[in-house]
């Protein structure tokens, strides 16, 4: 298919699978990565699978027997899994995944999880947007990476959070980060009369007030930055034309807007995505195969519109969850909280392959997978080989780097 | 690995205020008449705001006289639910349409609950009701529209009630059998969720029990069932596993209620409480100390809420200084205050997908934790929508209802004083009430008329949002 045709089949909207093998071509062709790393031309893209996405019913030990004796109403059947090799696959939801890792722009890293697993859904998400599994912070990884890289010139979008509160992996001391659910909701209603309008805009920033709070900066600080985000925004992003055809489910959209604000150079960082909720207490298989398809599709979908404007190798996308989940199924065919679990890094200067190590079924922790590699030795990875930044400070220690990025 | 046993689940952006706390007189009752300031204060912490005639009411009062008014509640019996409810139920809907059509019940429910907030006779009872929503959460199930109205008439019924009890009784309420899977837990396969959230999130915190103790209550809270047609749940004796417990150092056969009273019998459990309560009524982030009297309290008092609450709402410390506009408002307080503040009495059409955006969908808390609050309210996605709702009212014919915004004096400087003292209760910076005076005076930049019997209501609606626009309305 040439690329004048490649561009009529995305707009006819056909599947998203089949564009992808072509697109993909580049990639392979081993392109130069943009910049060094650091370079502003590259941008992470987190998306978190909220709710503890069940790692083996996602990549499948589909090798191991004890696999199918643990789980025998839940397991993913041999036939239906997407192998790698003989003893791991991808959930049969996840074709479009599938395709991307077999032209080598996947990374899939087992075993990942940190010491002292706590497995309340609040605390191990805290630990993970935090970094910090042994201590309480109040600032997230890349909030102290934004801080730590504090450029000359502020920029109103280093950061992008597509979601309504802003996660904690984006709150740092001095860096606001704009929280938009959606760039239609993002923007001052105009119907307000004028003078009203100027008069606004002009004040409400006198600090003498006949009391203190806390929270008084923080309001002020994003009263002010919301006002010129919301105008700013729409205008600098007005000119990007998607050439993918999305899925209509959020993670469509939301990986929409991130294609678009990426491909309007804003000077964007890091963008945050939510899916899920993968909270799969029951009815697991229906509700983890839907939402494992939504993600794969919009990501099909998402490097596809990044290639066509020739931006997907500035585009790293890591996936993370608070945690795994029990190995055993649950009388309610679901699974509760566990522990280790796999991710994913795709995309911008990926070593495709699979990293870390097989979940072992028999040494478990307590009936959970134990953890093999330390999540932040991904974040030290993606800190130092992508955004170019020295991982120590942020991280609170050094951790081993992986060889999962070029 | 060094941490404090934590009084509440720290989730960022919870800030306590500067200064001192003079703990020996911190719960001691505060003896003042009230005036305008503190009556508001009180009207926005204990409900949601006060119209300006509620404020000068209160104004008069001394702390002890203003919390009696506000703890007179009206019986749960006296509570009729919303239409919607038995329409629903009359309607017999199944498949697709049951769906549908819970959904509207649903909203319809959010809707009563708003009006009971704004003009309903027992705001406290109504901001206790939300307390518990937040912090016993389950998300509405809109095909069995009566299992999410019962959770809220529960919490309503316990506003003041006994923690414990309620404890007791949330526990093996359909809808948080069916949200945290209590109702999935049977003695052959048990589920933790509950088990794990009851004392996490609801009576203990994090780091006050152990893996083993989720395992081992989880086993004693088998066999709970719900039917959902009929909206009840029923213990199932042949579901429940009836061996032996080991739970937080203890062993017995334990069932749930054993659970929950063992979970009381810890002092964390008080603090807990304790916390949680400052948290919501007084500042983020109470000092331990002040924690620590409070949980004595709620001690003494088995766990009785009315006495506890009373003490905190008449208190040096909830009046003080370092109180005063030391928390965000939630998206209900501020939608809410402001339909109080203008002197509307009901809600209208806009109010609920305003408070979607910004954050707070009643009966749909974004996760088990609730709504998290403090600085995580305020967002530039979700100041937008406070501005966006706030010009979208103001631009309405709801206004046409409001009980003071038409009868304003027509000087320009006199307008703007009423104007901010009703909406700020005097807590406009200078450069605030100077735009608001030239503004209406026609003397700001944008050229503009003076305030005039042609223009009136257009200018008012302006100032009235300028007003708003204030860093300080997003306190409370």
């Amino acid at each position: 298919m040439k690329r004048k045709d490649f561009l009529i089949a995305t707009g006819s909207g056909l599947a998203v699978v089949a564009n992808t093998e072509h697109v993909f071509a580049r990639a392979l062709a081993q392109t130069p990565l943009p910049g060094l790393p650091g370079s502003s031309d590259r941008c992470l893209v987190l998306i978190n699978l909220f709710g503890g996405n069940d790692g083996l019913n996602c990549v499948v030990p589909h090798g191991d027997a004890r696999y199918y004796q643990l789980r025998p109403g839940l397991a993913i059947d041999r036939n239906d899994v997407l192998p790698i090799d003989a003893h791991t696959g991808f959930n049969s939801a996840m074709r479009t995944l599938k395709s991307l890792y077999d032209k080598g722009v996947v990374a899939v890293v087992q075993g990942v999880g940190y010491p002292n697993p706590d497995h309340s859904h609040f605390r191990s998400t805290e630990i993970w947007q935090t970094a910090a599994p042994d201590r309480y912070e109040h600032t997230g990884w890349l909030g102290r990476y934004f801080d730590d890289s504090s450029p000359n010139v502020p920029n109103l979008f280093r950061g992008v959070a597509i979601s309504r509160v802003l996660p904690e992996v984006m709150i740092s001391q001095r860096t606001d980060v704009p929280a938009v659910p959606a760039l239609g909701q993002y923007a001052l209603a105009a119907d307000r009369d004028a003078a009203s309008r100027d008069a606004f805009a002009q004040g409400s920033r006198d600090r003498r007030l006949p009391f203190s709070s806390p929270y008084l900066a923080h309001v002020m600080e994003v009263e002010g930055n919301a006002q010129r985000s919301s105008e700013e925004l729409p205008r600098l992003v007005a000119g990007y034309r998607p050439k993918a055809s999305y899925p209509a489910t959020v993670i469509g959209r939301s990986l929409a807007l991130a294609a678009q604000i990426i491909g309007s150079k804003l000077g964007t960082r890091a963008i945050y995505v939510e899916h899920g909720s993968f909270d799969t207490h029951v009815n697991q298989k229906v509700v983890q195969t839907r939402l494992l398809g939504q993600f794969s599709d919009a990501i099909g979908a998402f490097y596809q519109d990044l290639a066509a404007h020739g931006n997907d190798r500035r585009v790293l996308t890591l996936t993370f969850s608070e945690f795994g989940r029990r190995i055993e199924e649950n009388g309610s065919r679901g699974t509760d909280h566990g522990e280790a679990s796999p991710l994913f890094l795709i995309g911008g200067g990926v070593k495709g392959g699979l990293y870390g190590t097989l979940p072992d079924l028999a040494a478990t922790n307590m009936g959970n997978v134990r953890y093999s590699v330390d999540f932040r030795s991904v974040y030290a990875t993606v800190l130092e080989r992508w955004l170019g930044r020295p991982s120590t400070a942020v991280l609170g220690g050094a951790f081993a780097k992986l060889p999962v990025l070029v | 690995m060094q941490m404090a046993a934590q009084t509440h689940t720290d989730v960022g952006g919870i800030l306590r205020p500067q200064g001192h706390l003079d703990v020996a007189t911190a719960l001691a009752p505060y003896e003042a008449a009230l005036g305008e300031r503190a009556a508001a204060h009180l009207l926005r912490r204990a409900g949601f705001g006060g119209t300006p005639d509620d404020v000068r009411r209160f104004a008069a009062m001394t702390a002890r006289e203003a919390v009696a008014q506000l703890m007179k509640f009206p019986s749960a019996q006296s509570i009729a639910p919303p239409q919607a409810l038995a329409d629903f139920e009359q309607g017999s809907y199944t498949g697709k349409a049951r769906g549908r059509e819970g959904r509207r019940t649903v909203v319809a429910m959010q809707e009563w609950w708003l009006d009971r907030m704004l003009s309903g006779p027992a705001p406290l009872q109504e901001k206790m009701t939300l307390y518990f929503h937040g912090h016993f959460t389950s998300r509405a199930t809109p095909r069995f529209a009566w299992i999410t109205y019962n959770q809220n008439a529960l919490f309503r019924r316990y506003a003041l009630g006994n923690l414990r009890e309620l404890t007791r009784e949330v526990s093996k309420d359909p809808a948080m059998l069916l949200y945290l899977n209590g109702a999935q837990n049977v003695a052959a396969h048990p589920n933790e969720n509950y088990a794990r959230e009851l004392m996490e999130l609801f009576t203990l915190g994090v780091d006050a029990y152990g893996e083993r103790d989720v395992r081992e209550s989880a086993r004693a809270w088998t066999g709970w069932q719900v039917n959902r047609r009929a909206g009840t749940s029923a213990f199932d004796a042949s579901l429940h596993d009836d061996g032996q417990k080991t739970f937080l150092g203890r062993t017995g056969n334990f069932t749930g209620d054993d659970i929950v009273n063992l979970i009381f019998e810890q002092p964390q459990c008080a603090r807990f409480f304790a916390a949680s309560l400052l948290n919501w009524f007084v500042y983020n982030d109470p000092e331990p100390e002040l924690v620590e009297r409070v949980a004595a309290q709620l001690r003494a008092h088995d766990f009785e809420l009315s006495p506890v609450v009373a003490t905190i709402l008449r208190s040096n410390v909830f009046y003080s200084e370092r109180a005063y506009r030391a928390l965000v408002k939630s998206p209900v307080e501020f939608v809410i205050g402001t339909y109080k503040t203008l002197g509307l009495s009901s809600v209208d059409a806009g109010a609920l997908p305003a408070l979607v955006q910004m954050g707070q969908h009643l009966f749909y808390p974004p996760s088990v934790a609730g709504w998290p609050g403090g600085q995580n309210w305020i967002t530039s996605g979700t100041m937008i929508a406070r501005q966006n709702f706030l010009t979208q009212l103001l631009g309405s014919q709801t206004l046409e209802n409001s009980s003071w915004l038409r009868g304003l004096p027509l000087s320009a400087s006199a307008a703007a004083n009423d104007v901010a003292q009703r909406i700020l209760q005097g807590d406009a910076a200078p450069a605030t009430l100077a735009q608001l005076n030239g503004y209406l005076a026609g003397a700001g930049t944008a050229a503009l008329a003076a305030l005039s019997t042609e223009n009136y209501d257009q200018r008012i609606r302006g100032a009235a949002n300028l007003a708003m626009a204030s860093p300080a309305y997003q306190l409370n």
